[in-house]
């Protein structure tokens, strides 16, 4: 028996277990896959669009409306539970202010804005005046890189400020004899200096003129200073932008968090689900593992839910359109997929608004407002109240609620 | 003004328009098609996918049921390219009177649909999917067929016999010479000119639009009552053989498997405009309750994409009852000079995908016979390009062919195992083609994820293929993914949700494609 049981791997899981396991608690991490993380950007997301483009996350947070999951937590929490996780990391993985928003470019040459980034990152950021080099690989299928270079010529910093680039490619296989590697290929190779070394020399040789050097989020998986490597070969700055799973810069994150988590004494419980959980007293006793062998059981004092939304399948429409929550049955803000879906691709999709409501601790609680169990606390992705890919809110919603549900177990430790 | 002269003007790139303009040029008449889309975008490119065997006309359409047994074999023969022999099975389920396989198979006899009952447990070793509890089941040749696969490649055998296929040309006018038709005037949208095409014959094709096509001519529109019917394509292959139900047609009564899904259709709904056609919630449920009852979990199963289609059934009139000499089951030609007066058009309607090239046979021939010519058709023997090798497509020929050069090609989709250059080749092609254009032929997108990985990938591969600038890649990829999401919404429920969830972190969280810079127009084509 472990004092926290956590069920989720992505982001809100590991972070809480971390905190959980730092406040002194033996903690069980369980969880069906590798979470959320090796599908992200890489960055932490505080609060991007609401909808207006947002530049000082903390103060857009500040006042967000009612219901919505930073609502009952405030700036100041959001903030310190990012900069303790920012310190977590450390400034060779992620460094920026909570206070303010990068506005990097997107795969596509679209200008995404957040709030901690990887330094490989930060010289993306665009303000007026600045030029790319767009550099693409050719056996790289996800960096268009005349798509990225077209639009970001055509586009404005949020600083009002004209931005210029052009694109270019090179040639050069990660592997002899592929022809369509995955960019996690190539972040492997790039842990090989040597590789790098070359990677530098044939960029260097087709990029042309412009102040940051744009390459695709490949540069290294366990070695950490490759981008290092690769500006000081050009002599000037470079920037990785993020590319659609699997995320190079994801996968960085995940590694380092789950490095810590088990560095810091958590046992860790991969490949299977929990499908269930049996009640004690005015709570939970212990929630059920479908393991190959057979069910098992985990008992916990308190236990921390971060499965993710409807990604994960932690939130499941049936073909009634009945929303549930399989494993705790927990109460929801909606039931009816039907009348949340509409038939506008680009308009707010409120179904992805659903998910369990909390008190002020992060328990969920039912309609009436009643606590559910009194030692179940949910984090990240589960918790109702916004669309987090479209205004960019996910990571800091995770990391908040995350940290908040690990404080309330350990008595407000810090 | 851009100007064309030309012996016939065939109206409409359906599945009819195309097999008439093959058919047209084939007999030595100058042909051009004109196609207000993209070959294949109304009712031949939503359908169920079924390649008529005949038996679901055995008992309620005799005529129907020979001719569609004639056709699926002419068609194996000349288009084998498009065609999947997939066989089918009609199935009393257990609440269906069992005493309707007799007459099934008494009208199979009847009419020449090949037809033979199999025990229950020899259906159910085939399809073990199916439910247990079937009472009997027939053998039938049915099939499927590639709509878009059926209308490029007849499109190709015209254009080989010197026929011209002008997609993206929306028909504005009809002009007449006193009481003869004698242009067509069209706008180019995509090249943004009007074109007049002077010819001395229209061939009115445009299925459940040919009411709007005859008005245009001045003549007494042609009635034309859409019915409509929704199709839910499931993901993997639940059978590998047509499923129908061995009742009297109905709703929701057959299951189809097409490339690497299974299709279920469908229903039947008058409609008043063709241009609008809903996939209403119940539609669904009632489909849904239907695969249900052939296939146990169903439900269950993840569904991919839903559709909407319109049979274009004319009912009209004024189509005297003694002119039937051009008319065959479920299909009508009408002729407007004994309708209307008007000389040199006529209209073809009804009918089906199967029958396709029969309905172009009886238009032409009614053509020829006002020209007072004697030109034979010739469309039954002659192979459509594509399918010389007369080998009947398999669900595996991509995989064949990946397993060829995936040392040396990237696959853009990898739900449909499509690769670069076959991207690339069409592009070189069709350059102006917008991504869905590009998906009909390809099936781009058309998978598991929707898009979610190949939208972003094919639109920039376009722009470094320097067909398009990033203005117009991001407008098409803008483009894609709402037209995508037509289909989705209206099944999104169970594993689906998941995947667009996921979609939605890729597209809205990771690209960011809400915020591309902005279009000066939105772009539509």
């Amino acid at each position: 028996m472990s004092d926290v049981v956590v069920i989720g791997a992505g982001l809100a899981g590991l972070v809480a277990a971390l905190r959980l396991a730092r406040a002194g608690k033996s903690v069980t991490l369980t969880t069906k896959g590798p979470g959320g993380l090796h599908l992200s950007q890489g960055t932490v997301d505080i609060l991007g669009y609401t909808p207006e483009r947002v530049s000082a996350p903390l103060d857009a947070v500040a006042s967000v409306p009612a219901g919505h999951p930073y609502a009952s937590i405030g700036a100041e929490a959001v903030g310190s539970a990012v900069s303790w996780l920012a310190e977590e990391f450390g400034p060779e993985l992620l460094t920026g202010d909570p206070a303010r928003n990068f506005q990097f470019p997107t795969a596509v040459g679209a200008l995404r804005p957040t709030a901690l980034a990887q330094p490989s990152m930060v010289a993306g950021d665009a303000v007026g005046g600045k030029s790319y080099a767009v550099v693409g690989v050719r056996q790289l299928k996800d960096f268009p890189a005349d798509l990225i270079a077209g639009n970001l010529a055509r586009s404005k910093a949020p600083d009002g400020g004209a931005l210029s680039a052009h694109s270019a490619w090179i040639d050069l296989p990660a592997r002899k004899g592929e022809a369509d590697p995955t960019p996690l290929t190539y972040a492997r190779a790039m842990d090989d200096q040597s590789f790098a070394a070359t990677f530098a020399k044939a960029v260097g040789a087709v990029a042309g003129k412009a102040d940051v050097v744009a390459l695709p989020a490949v540069l290294g998986s366990k070695r950490r200073d490759v981008w290092r490597q690769v500006a000081d070969q050009l002599g000037r700055d470079i920037c990785e932008i993020p590319l659609p799973p699997p995320s190079v810069p994801g996968i960085r994150l995940y590694d380092a968090l789950l490095a810590m988590v088990r560095a810091a004494g958590v046992r860790f419980i991969q490949g299977s689900r929990i499908v269930s959980f049996t009640p004690g007293g005015d709570g939970v006793a212990s929630v059920t593992l479908a393991a190959a062998g057979g069910p098992r059981h985990l008992k916990a004092a308190s236990f921390v839910f971060a499965p993710g939304g409807f990604e994960s399948g932690a939130l499941d429409v049936d073909s009634f359109g009945t929303i549930t929550e399989p494993v705790f049955g927990l109460p929801l803000t909606a039931t009816d997929a039907g009348p949340l879906i509409p038939s506008d691709y680009w308009g707010p999709h409120a179904l992805f608004e659903v998910g369990v409501r909390t008190d002020d601790a992060g328990r969920p609680i039912d309609a009436a407002g009643a606590v559910v169990h009194t030692n179940l606390f949910v984090a990240g992705g589960i918790i109702a109240g916004c669309e987090r890919w479209r205004e960019k809110s996910g990571d800091g919603i995770a990391v908040a609620t995350a940290v908040r549900a690990a404080d309330h177990i350990t008595g407000g430790a810090r | 003004m851009k100007r064309l002269d030309t012996d016939v003007v065939v109206i409409g790139g359906g599945s009819t328009g195309l097999g008439v303009v093959r058919d047209a040029a084939m007999r030595g008449y100058r042909a051009v098609l004109v196609e207000r889309v993209d070959l294949g975008q109304g009712t031949t490119g939503r359908f169920h996918g079924l390649l008529h065997s005949g038996g679901r006309y055995v008992v309620s359409d005799p005529g129907s049921a020979t001719e569609c047994a004639e056709e699926n074999a002419i068609l194996r023969r000349i288009q084998a390219s498009a065609v999947e022999d997939t066989g089918g099975f009609f199935v009393t389920l257990a609440g269906d009177d069992p005493a309707y396989a007799d007459k099934f198979l008494a009208g199979a006899k009847a009419t020449g649909v090949p037809a033979s009952e199999i025990s229950v447990k020899e259906a159910l070793r085939r399809e073990p999917r199916l439910d247990p509890h079937i009472q009997r089941a027939i053998e039938v040749a049915d099939g499927s067929v590639d709509g878009w696969q059926l209308v490029w490649g007849a499109a190709r055998s015209a254009e080989a016999h010197g026929a011209k296929v002008l997609t993206y040309h929306r028909v504005t006018k009809i002009e007449r010479d006193g009481d003869r038709v004698a242009a067509v005037i069209c706008r180019d949208e995509k090249g943004g000119e009007d074109v007049r095409i002077n010819c001395t014959f229209v061939l009115n094709c445009a299925g459940p639009w040919a009411g709007q096509i005859s008005e245009m001519a001045g003549a007494h529109p042609v009635e034309v009552v859409p019915g409509r019917g929704i199709m839910i394509a499931m993901n993997h292959r639940l059978v590998n053989t047509v499923i129908n139900r061995c009742v009297y047609p109905t709703d929701g009564d057959i299951l189809v498997p097409v490339h690497t899904v299974s299709i279920i259709g469908t229903t039947d709904i008058h409609e008043t405009d063709p241009d609008h056609l809903p996939i209403p919630h119940n539609e669904v449920q009632q489909m849904l309750d239907a695969g249900e009852a052939m296939i146990p979990g169903f439900r269950k199963a993840r569904a991919l994409h839903a559709w909407s289609g319109s049979r274009p059934l004319i009912k009209d009139k004024r189509v005297s009852v003694e002119d039937t000499r051009h008319m065959s089951r479920g299909m009508a030609v009408i002729d407007h000079s004994t309708r209307d007066g008007l000389m040199g058009m006529l209209t073809i309607g009804g009918g089906k995908l199967t029958t396709y090239r029969l309905m172009a046979e009886h238009i032409v021939d009614a053509m020829n016979d006002q020209l007072g010519e004697n030109r034979p058709c010739t469309t039954a023997d002659e192979v459509i390009p594509g399918s010389e090798d007369r080998k009947l497509y398999t669900v595996t020929h991509r995989l064949e062919d990946r397993e060829e050069d995936r040392l040396d090609d990237q696959i853009i989709c990898e739900c449909e195992l499509m690769n670069r250059s076959m991207f690339v080749r069409l592009l070189e092609e069709q350059p102006n083609a917008t991504l869905d254009d590009l998906r009909r032929q390809l099936r781009l997108g058309m998978g598991p994820c929707q898009g979610g990985f190949c939208a972003a990938r094919a639109a920039g591969l376009a722009c470094s293929e320097k067909a398009i600038d990033a203005e117009r890649a991001s407008g098409l990829l803008r483009l894609f993914l709402k037209h995508r999401w037509i289909g989705i919404w209206p099944i999104l429920y169970g594993q689906q949700v998941r995947q667009t969830a996921l979609d939605h972190w890729i597209f809205a969280g990771t690209l960011d494609v809400e915020h591309l810079p902005q279009p000066e127009e939105e772009i539509v084509r």
